[in-house]
């Protein structure tokens, strides 16, 4: 399979990727604003120099004068680490007083502010430049003045740089919070999924029921997808069941027959090897009625357990009629059968038929397996659970077998007449009822199949 | 054009004078104490005997480093430092000069090398610039008397009061006051600039009396206190506290008025220049300057003020210059470029030459 990577890890890279991207975007326009607001404030200091020393001209003895004043140039000293350079024009062209190498940079076409901002180089450094115009109207002195103020440039980047970090420590701060909170959020909103496989993997394998999780709307086309196949597979293994069931009827009635025939024909007329064929006839038929015998009481079981209220009975009861039926008429005179059972009854919740058919199984695998001198059928109970042992002196099965004999058609003695269901039927049934199939071996002449199964502590029916 | 032409001349003049006086009396060399690893070479407007204790205790902590001290006139250092920047020619290692406003020009035009360490972090923010131009003195502006001259009750001790003084016993100060010629020396200049921003009615009062009284202009604090001393001046107005405390020290007739209604301070300034070869020992000793061991060595020995500290004893001021905020500290900022406008510098002149020594120009001397 190839393997795809998780929803999570998905959701989680495409949310970084946008959170990333936005963040990005975020910061470069923090950094637009913070030069934009950067420029903004310190030009206001160079525009009110500009105005200030625009306004101290002044035209003595017909000459254009300047009294620069000192606040114009502490107002620049509010950029603490700025260089200053100013250049006073008359309405000639010449420099006044100042730095008369200062570019007098001529405002964009039709512009006649009195102020003007520009960019400039000056001395190799990159500066900002204002120019304040001053209109002249005295007698001897008449046209344009200017004020060119220039300062660097080192403020207002320092400004820029911190507005643009805070404003990224926000952004950053922000795109991981907003990360955490949908990691979280992801992680809430798969939970459902964790949950539903949870729950299909919980599942036994025998329920075919359909998936009862509450899910969110989004997964509900899974959900029915699953509860959709899972309903075919059922319709699929009930159709087979009751093929079975129906195959086992069938042949129950010739089979029946057969035996009778077979009876009928009687082994006095038969030569030695006749009566040799005769008799093995006569065992494999008795062998073929068991296996179907067993087949529809498996397909019963089943059925039973699927369809079939559990109710409280005594277990007792149940394994006395078990052991009544179990134990054929024409049993060997030798063997010493035995029944016990306490005097307080022990109630489990189940379906007696399933339960009668599993201890008859059990007990019947016993007598024809197991039981050389000796079968004992026992009902105990403690705190808990309530015990069906049967146990018998037979050689019993070693423990590395007694996983595979509760397998259907797994037993290893097939050649002596056994179909290998008894156990599975036993263990099917106990399983429908929450107990389980054991085995103990004490000795070679002691082997016993325990059925345990909850002791019901509510009022018997 | 011209008047380009003008300041190039004069620089070379300058340049050239100064090539000469190099050569002669304004040369000081302090060899290494021991084997010499490195020349520092301070050019500087300070007087030497103010500076000498700071360089002796400088080589007793960099023995290997030899000192050639350069003086010179603060416009003459000014000029020279433009020329050389302009040029990009090595001038000096640290430039030291009482007229901060010309140091702050100087690095306004790109001709400073910036400088941190954890000696200029002790700077105080009004006196440094950029971490270019660093003020390392803290010196107010006094006034000083001849006490065989001016008996205890006339003493002024604001400048109210001495210009008050000077309109009433107009005839017994008549030419016995001196002050800086602004002309001739940028302290002068930037005081007066500054005494002007300060209350320019105090200031023209101050200045119509001292014309009234004939004062005398002269170019250096050390030429005023002289006379003082002497007795040949009563007054000096706008002294430099380090040089007239010192004075005071040598003559016993001579006493100190540090101002009560205000007090300008000026720090004088250290710039090391873009140029320099061995920045690294101007950087140095302008850190040495900046010590703790420095300053004290300073207040000690050399300048005897301190922005902390109170006054030195025998001077006759209030307790605490700058609790008190008396003192004015002459911002080390751009504010100076508005006292180094050349316009401005002409305007003020030409006024305050048109105050002081129009009116009585026949006493007027330049000496």
């Amino acid at each position: 399979m190839q393997h795809e990577p998780s929803l999570f890890a998905r959701l989680a890279r495409r949310i970084s990727l946008v959170l990333g991207i936005g963040a990005a975007i975020l910061v470069s326009a923090a950094w637009y604003y913070a030069e934009t607001a950067a420029d903004k404030a310190y030009d206001r200091l160079l525009v009110g120099a500009a105005l200030q020393m625009a306004e101290s001209l002044s035209v003595e003895r017909g000459a254009l004068s300047a009294r620069l004043p000192t606040s114009a140039f502490e107002l620049l000293g509010l950029a603490e680490r700025d260089r200053i350079f100013y250049r006073v024009i008359d309405t000639n062209g010449k420099t006044v007083t100042g730095y008369d190498d200062l570019q007098n940079p001529a405002p964009p076409d039709g512009a006649r502010d009195a102020v003007s901002i520009s960019e400039g180089i000056y001395k190799g450094e990159a500066v900002r430049i204002a120019r304040a115009t001053r209109v002249l109207a005295d007698p001897s002195v008449t046209g344009h003045a200017y004020v060119v103020v220039a300062q660097t440039n080192e403020a207002r980047s320092a400004l820029t740089r911190e507005l643009t970090l805070r404003a990224t420590i926000l952004v950053v701060v922000m795109s991981f919070l907003a990360f955490a909170g949908a990691m979280l959020a992801i992680r809430y909103a798969l939970q459902p999924v964790e949950r539903l496989g949870a729950a299909v993997r919980r599942r036994d394998p025998h329920d075919l029921t359909p998936v009862s999780v509450g899910v969110p709307r989004e997964l509900d086309p899974f959900v029915s997808s699953i509860n959709h196949f899972m309903g075919r597979l059922n319709e699929r293994v009930d159709l087979l069941q009751r093929f079975i069931a129906d195959a086992a009827h069938q042949i129950r009635t010739p089979l029946t027959a057969l035996s009778a025939q077979i009876d009928l024909l009687g082994h006095d007329k038969l030569d030695k090897t006749g009566r040799q064929h005769f008799e093995r006839v006569q065992q494999r038929t008795g062998e073929l009625a068991r296996l179907t015998n067993q087949l529809l009481s498996h397909a019963m079981v089943i059925h039973r357990a699927d369809s079939i209220q559990l109710e409280p009975i005594s277990l007792v009861d149940v394994a006395r009629r078990a052991y009544r039926a179990a134990i054929p008429i024409t049993v060997d005179p030798d063997i010493v059968i035995s029944f016990e059972a306490p005097d307080d009854r022990p109630f489990v919740l189940g379906d007696a038929v399933s339960l009668r058919e599993a201890i008859v199984n059990v007990i019947d695998n016993a007598l024809r397996h197991g039981t050389d001198q000796r079968l004992e059928v026992r009902v105990r109970s403690d705190a808990l659970d309530a015990y069906v042992e049967v146990e018998d002196d037979g050689p019993g099965i070693p423990p590395e077998g007694w996983e595979k004999a509760t397998q259907r058609f797994a037993t290893s003695k097939s050649h002596e007449g056994s179909s290998g269901l008894g156990f599975a039927i036993a263990q099917e049934v106990v399983n429908a009822h929450g107990g389980t199939l054991g085995f103990r071996a004490r000795d070679e002449k002691s082997f016993t199949v325990i059925l345990t199964l909850p002791l019901h502590k509510g009022p018997a029916k | 054009m011209m008047k380009r032409f003008t300041a190039a001349l004069i620089a070379t003049i300058l340049a050239l004078t100064s090539q000469v006086l190099a050569a002669t009396d304004n040369h000081t060399r302090f060899p290494a104490l021991q084997t010499e690893t490195g020349k520092l070479t301070i050019y500087s407007t300070t007087d030497l005997a103010a500076m000498k204790p700071l360089i002796d205790d400088f080589q007793r902590t960099a023995p290997g480093i030899s000192i050639d001290y350069i003086e010179y006139l603060t416009n003459e250092l000014h000029a020279l430092a433009s020329e050389a920047c302009r040029k990009d020619e090595p001038l000096g290692d640290l430039l030291l000069s009482s007229s901060v406003d010309q140091l702050l020009k100087l690095a306004n035009d790109g001709c400073a090398a910036s400088h941190t360490s954890p000696e200029t972090l002790r700077v105080a923010d009004w006196a440094n610039w950029r971490d270019e131009v660093f003020g390392f003195t803290y010196e107010p502006a006094v006034f000083v008397y001849n006490t065989r001259k001016v008996p205890p009750a006339e003493v002024p001790r604001t400048h109210v009061e001495l210009a008050d003084l000077l309109r009433e016993r107009l005839d017994y100060y008549r030419g016995h006051v001196g002050t800086y010629d602004i002309r001739l020396s940028g302290i002068g200049y930037l005081l007066a600039f500054n005494d002007a921003r300060q209350t320019n009615t105090v200031f023209g009062r101050l200045l119509e009396s001292m014309a009234r009284a004939s004062a005398v202009a002269r170019c250096c604090t050390g030429e005023i206190l002289e006379e003082v001393a002497s007795g040949r001046l009563y007054i000096g107005y706008n002294m430099l506290g380090s040089y007239a405390y010192d004075a005071a020290r040598r003559h016993p007739d001579l006493r100190v008025v540090v101002p009560r209604d205000y007090t300008l301070v000026l720090s004088r300034g250290a710039l090391i220049p873009k140029s320099a070869e061995r920045s690294d020992l101007g950087a140095q000793f302008l850190d040495y300057l900046l010590s703790e061991r420095g300053q004290s060595i300073a207040r000690s020995n050399a300048f005897y003020f301190s922005e902390t500290g109170g006054l030195p004893p025998d001077v006759d001021g209030p307790q605490n210059l700058k609790e008190s905020g008396i003192a004015q500290p002459i911002r080390i900022g751009p504010g100076l470029l508005a006292v180094q406008d050349w316009a401005q510098r002409q305007r003020f002149i030409e006024d305050w030459s048109r105050s002081l020594i129009e009116l009585n120009s026949p006493e007027w001397t330049r000496e």
